[in-house]
């Protein structure tokens, strides 16, 4: 790369990091303002003093949120839900995508159409027959949410799984077969190992997107106020006095909430990067 | 190296939060309720359910070993949730048969309705006593038992009228009122002297004043507006325009006889009224407004006078706030009709019929809703009572002096036409807004909006038209 | 013949195998989604009312009736008050008996007044506004989720913090990160927009871009469009993690330069992980919720914030199933539309 092409290529970088980035810069300045710095005329681009105009954030919306028991409490909560979901999701859904995308059998167009359709309904629209279904197997909040949350992960999971095994040459499943495999061995022992950045960005979208689910969440924890997972902890939080709306806590609750997942997205990346081009050297 | 230890801190502290979390979760169990441990709710509440069927030959010889379970679903806002803690843990020095759980359920008055409905839908007994709404209780009634079958009858009377009708459906009192609100007049003292005005009490005066402070102000202050007020497309535009509609003489949308009123001229000519203000005396966004957006703005001292509820009198006055002391509430103008009108609002206590102890909920219910509950809550929280002389009792008006203003506001109150519509007043009220929205965003006049609303209202409710009266 | 035997016995073994694999995605279809898709479908031929002991009674296709029928009639002109020749007010032409046909918009055909009418114009004009939301997100999230996703795909300095921050919009709770737009879209110089805006003087600092009608999509569009391009680049990515780099060598061997490399190589290769991802995407905008019902409240409904008026607030169940199974019938048909028209349906 010359030095021009090099410069405008991080001038582009950078542009996009602008753009994804500064929703969330607005919230993080958010939440370092009072209510009353939050309402200032026109509005800062950080927190200053209302009176001299000196940089002065608060960090009172952190401490609030912290001491919310009901807030770490959530965090627990909907880091076992995702996981679990995400898990279960994979499994099943490479299970799944494998005899779809690499095995011959009748019904196989069809049935890919049947599982997309568990996914098609809005969720409001379905809400009241998940209820139903929960209140006769008396199934507790967190076996709710899990369970509900295969509606939207699973198609997912199943669907883009299904589309990397099609990709994979069918040379290795000859190959293997030569080999004495079984079609089950050659599945997990080559085919999952090969489509693991796959398998890692379903993964990470399933795991979000159960991360973020509020109407089920709001709706099967609403007895067990101690299985809600995080946006309902969330749209728990309340002002002093009913109608107030403590919008600096929710946005530090959200700062508190996103970091980690990013940390984490940061950690895995590094850990799969790695052991995906050291797995594909092997295969 | 550097990025390597960054990493092992990041993934310490995650592993930090979540032990921690899931400490401060098992301690949970012995005081976030505040006698029951909340973990196992489940389990033993299926376990007063399945023999609930015995419960009733043996409850007298059983009642010391056995005890009833009430949940009940509340507010969970700050104070609230502290203050009905303490008011169970009142309860049950005198009765400690009866466990009471508080149940807290979304501040957003949609999202509790929808989780209501499901409980509803389901038939569910996990709730027995459920905070509604106002304008609940004609939709619901058919969910809730009449508490006049369970000692309402003495009590009654001691609330506010308008209330108890409005809780009434079929002759059946619906919901034992609980804390109520109405809308007011905010105005700025400071500047009603700086400009040597007089307090309005017409929608002209109102108009004239917020002219001329708007235009002195916006000197120094460009974000300056005369009056702010709740006008997104929402229930609480409703409440809005039934203020103006009702203050006008033009009735209250659909008349207790079930009389569709709400095409009219005076309706019409108030409508138009406040159209006229969006963009010359409040902000063209004011067709975004809810209540916050329009507290937001007026706290930090940009705008002359507010229409909301009682709810930011307390907040107005908290230390960081920019108008701390300078403001006062008034009711709210009049037109036509002579007087002006508070849409009344507020919340009760309704019993689940698919209760396993409705007598025993029935009690809780009434209890919370008893004269020294309300007072307790209303020293301690602000919330204005549904019982009428607590309004001249000397500790609550020591604590809230602006209470006493209120009295008449709240005996005149105009409920919004819930229970004349029910089980369609959702839709009604909805259809209404977009009405209103309508000519409020310039897309329709007032004349064709309300004819056509008059049309839409016939079709779903099948009342007669007429003229309010 | 021993031959062809073992053959369709392998065949057997395979495709008992898939049917093995499958079970677990089928048991749980079956325990959770079976129930609530069969009902939906039933209510919806129902008058069902939600959360109410009262009976409901088959209505057959009328629910998709009241949702769905429109009439085109011509506006005659009349004398008004004053004695001019207008054209006559559609409540007076439109139908009432047994359905009202309300007016949706009129328009001017050879010379003549017509009016459009239809049972229910807050469901079309919902479908209208879905479709519009959809067809620009989708759009927009695929070109710059590309564009995102191949410039993370290129090895530089920064690479995993590039990826990382990429995940940002997505990682937000989405009912939050609408409120987020929501503060920075204030219509007063609260708001982010109308403080740059007065700032570089390009407007009065109080432009109110959730009730303005004309900004109404756009501004929701926006909003989505940085929430959702993540997901879509994500997607994108691991696509392209998956085109083996020989065969790029091969085209530059060949003197195929960048452009051509992408639209022979690149774009072909992607297309299966394109589908899918569009697909998925277009399911998502389809049913779009939490950013109408948070921005724009009851101004302006989308189909699924349509259909949750008719559940919690009108109480219709019935009504709101047949919408629900509406949505489902759209869905479908674009991903048919997907399937076929970029040809991933062929069995290889």
């Amino acid at each position: 790369m010359t030095k021009l092409k090099k410069i405008g290529f991080y001038l582009m970088i950078a542009l996009i990091s602008f753009y994804l980035l500064f929703p969330f810069y607005w919230a993080l300045n958010s939440s370092l303002k009072s209510e009353a710095q939050l309402q200032m005329t026109p509005t800062t681009l950080v927190p200053i003093d209302p009176q001299n105009g000196s940089f002065s954030p608060t960090f009172m919306n952190y401490a609030s949120v912290i001491k919310d028991k009901q807030f770490l409490n959530g965090i627990a909560n909907s880091t076992i839900v995702a996981v679990t979901t995400t898990t279960m999701a994979l499994i099943a859904g490479s299970f799944a995508a494998f005899a779809m995308g690499k095995l011959r059998f009748k019904g196989r167009k069809q049935m890919l159409y049947v599982i997309l359709a568990m996914t098609m309904f809005p969720q409001v629209t379905i809400l009241s027959g998940l209820y139903a279904i929960i209140t006769t197997l008396k199934l507790n909040a967190w076996f709710s949410m899990i369970l509900t949350y295969m509606i939207f992960t699973l198609p997912f999971t199943v669907w883009v799984l299904t589309s990397f095994f099609k990709e994979l040459p069918v040379e290795i499943m000859e190959s293997a077969n030569v080999d004495g495999c079984t079609p089950f061995q050659t599945f997990r022992l080559i085919l999952l190992p090969l489509t693991a950045p796959a398998l890692v960005t379903t993964g990470l979208l399933a795991f979000i997107a159960a991360w973020n689910e509020y109407l089920f969440a709001l709706t099967f924890t609403a007895i067990e106020k101690n299985a809600r997972t995080i946006p309902v902890a969330i749209s728990f939080f309340t002002g002093i006095i009913s109608r107030q709306e403590p919008f600096g806590e929710i946005m530090a609750a959200t700062i508190l909430v996103t970091v980690p997942i990013v940390v984490l997205v940061l950690v895995f990346q590094r850990k799969i990067i790695a052991g995906l081009t050291a797995g594909s050297v092997k295969g | 190296m550097k990025r390597k230890l960054l990493t092992m801190m990041m993934a310490f502290v995650l592993v930090l939060t979540f032990s921690v979390a899931g400490c401060s979760s098992s301690k949970d169990t012995n005081d976030t309720s505040t006698n029951a441990p909340d973990t196992t709710q489940d389990t033993d509440k299926d376990a007063t359910s399945n023999d609930d069927s015995s419960k009733d030959t043996t409850q007298d010889n059983a009642s010391e070993d056995k005890k009833s379970v009430v949940t009940v679903a509340c507010g969970a806002v700050g104070i609230e949730l502290d203050l009905t803690k303490k008011a169970v843990e009142l309860f049950n020095q005198d009765n400690p048969n009866i466990e009471v759980r508080v149940l807290e359920t979304p501040d957003l008055a949609q999202d509790r309705l929808g989780l209501y409905l499901q409980f509803l839908e389901a038939q569910s007994s996990d709730v027995d006593v459920y905070q509604i709404d106002v304008i609940w209780p004609g939709d619901l009634a058919e969910h809730f038992v009449d508490l006049y079958q369970y000692g309402a009858k003495e009590v009654a009377g001691d609330h506010f009228a308008p209330i108890i009708e409005n809780n009434t459906v079929d002759g059946k009192l619906i919901g034992m009122p609980w804390f109520t609100d109405a809308g007011l007049l905010y105005y700025r003292k400071d500047l009603l002297e700086k400009y040597n005005l007089e307090i309005p009490t017409t929608w002209d005066e109102l108009e004239t004043c917020a002219k001329t402070i708007q235009d002195g102000e916006r000197a120094d202050n460009p974000d300056f507006w005369g009056y702010v007020w709740q006008g997104n497309a929402y229930e609480g535009l409703t409440c809005d325009a039934v203020e103006w509609i009702v203050s006008n003489g033009g009735g209250s949308i659909v008349s207790p006889e079930k009389v569709i009123t709400v095409n009219n001229d005076k309706a019409a000519e108030i409508i138009e009224k406040a159209a006229s203000w969006v963009g010359t005396i409040s902000p063209d966004g004011v067709t975004g407004f809810g209540e916050e957006d329009a507290r937001n703005m007026w706290q930090t001292g940009n705008a002359a006078f507010m229409r909301n509820w009682p709810y930011a009198y307390v907040l107005g006055n908290s230390d960081d706030s920019a108008i701390k002391g300078l403001f006062d509430v008034v009711p709210l103008p009049k037109g036509d009709a002579g007087r002006g009108a508070a849409a009344l609002g507020g919340w009760q206590l309704a019993v689940s019929k698919y209760s396993n102890d409705p007598e025993a909920a029935a009690k809780v219910a009434l209890f919370l809703a008893s004269y020294d509950i309300q007072k307790l809550r209303a020293i301690e929280g602000s919330f204005n009572p549904t019982i009428k002389s607590l309004y001249q009792d000397e500790e609550v008006l020591e604590a809230s002096p602006f209470f006493g203003s209120l009295y008449d506001v709240f005996t005149n109150a105009a409920p919004r036409p819930s229970t004349a519509t029910a089980p369609r007043y959702n839709e009604v009220s909805t259809y209404f807004y977009q009405a209103v929205h309508s000519v409020l965003t310039g897309e329709s006049n007032a004349k064709d909006a309300l004819l056509e609303l008059e049309i839409e209202l016939q079709d779903l409710l099948g009342f007669e038209v007429g003229a309010p009266e | 013949m021993m031959k062809g035997s073992q053959k369709s016995e392998l065949a057997k073994r395979e495709q008992r195998l898939a049917y093995k694999m499958l079970l677990p995605t089928l048991v749980i279809l079956v325990v959770v989604a079976l129930y609530p898709l069969v009902n939906v479908f039933v209510t919806s031929f129902t008058d069902k009312t939600f959360a109410s002991s009262k009976k409901a009674e088959f209505v057959g296709f009328d629910n998709y009736k009241e949702l769905l029928s429109v009439k085109i009639m011509k506006l005659p002109k009349v004398e008004n008050e004053d004695g001019d020749m207008v054209y006559e007010n559609p409540l007076r032409i439109l139908p009432r008996k047994p359905m009202r046909y309300k007016e949706a918009f009129q328009f001017n055909f050879f010379g003549n007044r017509y009016v459009f009418g239809a049972t229910n114009p807050d469901f079309l004009s919902s479908i209208g506004n879905t479709l519009n939301f959809t067809i620009w997100s989708v759009l927009l999230e695929t070109i710059l989720g590309l564009v995102v996703a191949m410039i993370v795909n290129i090895k530089f300095r920064g690479q995993g913090t590039m990826r990382t921050i990429m995940l940002v919009p997505w990682a937000v709770i989405t009912v939050v990160s609408a409120r987020i737009w929501e503060f920075m879209l204030m219509p007063t110089r609260v708001g982010l927009f109308n403080m740059i805006g007065d700032w570089l003087g390009i407007s009065n600092g109080s432009v109110s871009f959730l009730t303005n009608r004309a900004l109404q999509l756009p501004t929701i569009i926006l909003v989505d469009v940085w929430k959702t391009t993540p997901y879509m680049a994500l997607l994108l990515l691991a696509g392209l993690q998956i085109i083996p780099g020989s065969l790029y060598e091969a085209a530059k061997i060949d003197g195929a330069n960048k452009f051509k490399q992408f639209i022979y190589v690149t774009l072909p290769l992607l297309k299966p992980a394109l589908v899918v991802a569009l697909i998925f995407r277009t399911l998502d905008a389809l049913r779009v919720f939490d950013l109408f019902q948070i921005l724009l409240n009851n101004q302006r409904y989308s189909m699924a914030t349509y259909n949750y008026f008719q559940l919690i607030q009108a109480k219709r169940m019935g009504m709101s199933s047949a919408i629900g199974v509406l949505i489902f019938i759209l869905i479908f048909v674009f991903a048919l539309i997907y399937m076929k028209g970029l040809g991933v349906d062929s069995d290889d």
